[in-house]
């Protein structure tokens, strides 16, 4: 008898966890929090940058838009750019391109970015750093 | 990946009038000392910023902040290399909190050493080994065979033992 009991008790602790524990309290995981669409980001980003109006403003917003797990789409870098002008920081305009080197994947990418922007580039007289220091 | 760090430390240097009136009280000791920022009032050439910048005094470099601050101003198209990269320098150059941590060349340093340590450690222990006294005149296989037959002289463990009938271990030979 006292055999069979203990078989038993065995028996019960060996059944698998999720057996014995109704998830009673457990939530399935909600997509109720949309995501932001990459267009809606990147609208976010380009109002952002027209409307800041010194360079704290201007550096803060592109480490906010840099931090994410994406390239800002060079609408948003041409916003950035503008917004350095706009505050007179040309550092901050040669950073940002530096930030875009970091964020892209390879170099054809970067230079898809370089060849997007060189009207603005041109525009506002923006330098990248490696034109800066191979000269 | 390295995460992108934009100008902070320049707040402390750069105090704008107004927006950072509280910095610019913060750092009052640039105008606290009239005498010295009036006789470095001569513009300090920017051409060379980046190799000078290290021995400007903070009035120095206060000074550049502020010269470049006013060249920024201008059209971008019509800046000198010079003034972009100063401004681009002094902004986010490898200096003050950006300064790197390693050398070019650190890497090889590095190995050199670790190699040479270990080097001089085998040095040591094989130095210290060969003077050591030569090993105890038990530790041979000729010892350890006259153990197995005093052993068995003296029946030692008969039962399961040494002493035992068809006994086939080694008893105390260690040795092979």
């Amino acid at each position: 008898m006292a055999m069979r009991t203990q078989m038993l008790a065995t028996l019960l602790r060996a059944r698998p966890t999720a057996m014995r524990v109704a998830p009673a309290f457990a939530r399935p995981s909600s997509s109720a929090h949309g995501q932001e669409t990459f267009e809606s980001f990147t609208e976010r980003y380009v109002n952002f940058f027209k409307s800041a109006e010194d360079l704290f403003e201007v550096q803060r917003g592109l480490n906010n838009c840099f931090a994410h797990d994406l390239v800002p789409a060079p609408s948003v870098i041409e916003a950035a750019l503008h917004a350095a002008r706009r505050v007179n920081d040309y550092s901050t305009a040669v950073r940002i391109f530096e930030g875009v080197k970091e964020k892209v994947e390879n170099k054809q990418q970067y230079q898809q970015y370089l060849d997007e922007l060189k009207g603005v580039r041109e525009e506002l007289g923006v330098s990248t750093r490696e034109e800066l220091y191979s000269s | 990946m390295q995460a992108l760090r934009l100008a902070r430390p320049r707040v402390a240097l750069r105090p704008i009038s107004g927006t950072r009136s509280i910095a610019a009280t913060a750092n009052a000791s640039h105008t606290a000392s009239p005498s010295a920022s009036t006789s470095s009032q001569a513009a300090i050439p920017l051409s060379n910023v980046e190799a000078q910048w290290e021995r400007l005094s903070s009035d120095e470099q206060y000074q550049v902040h502020r010269q470049l601050e006013d060249i920024q101003k201008k059209d971008w198209r019509t800046l000198s290399i010079d003034e972009k990269k100063a401004a681009y320098y002094v902004a986010f150059g490898p200096h003050g909190p950006r300064k790197p941590h390693s050398n070019p060349g650190d890497g090889l340093k590095i190995a050199g050493s670790v190699v040479v340590a270990i080097a001089a450690a085998g040095l040591v222990f094989f130095g210290v080994r060969s003077q050591a006294p030569p090993p105890p005149k038990t530790i041979n296989k000729e010892w350890e065979e006259a153990a197995n037959q005093r052993a068995i002289e003296q029946k030692l463990d008969p039962i399961t033992g040494i002493a035992s009938e068809g006994y086939s271990g080694t008893g105390f030979v260690q040795h092979k």
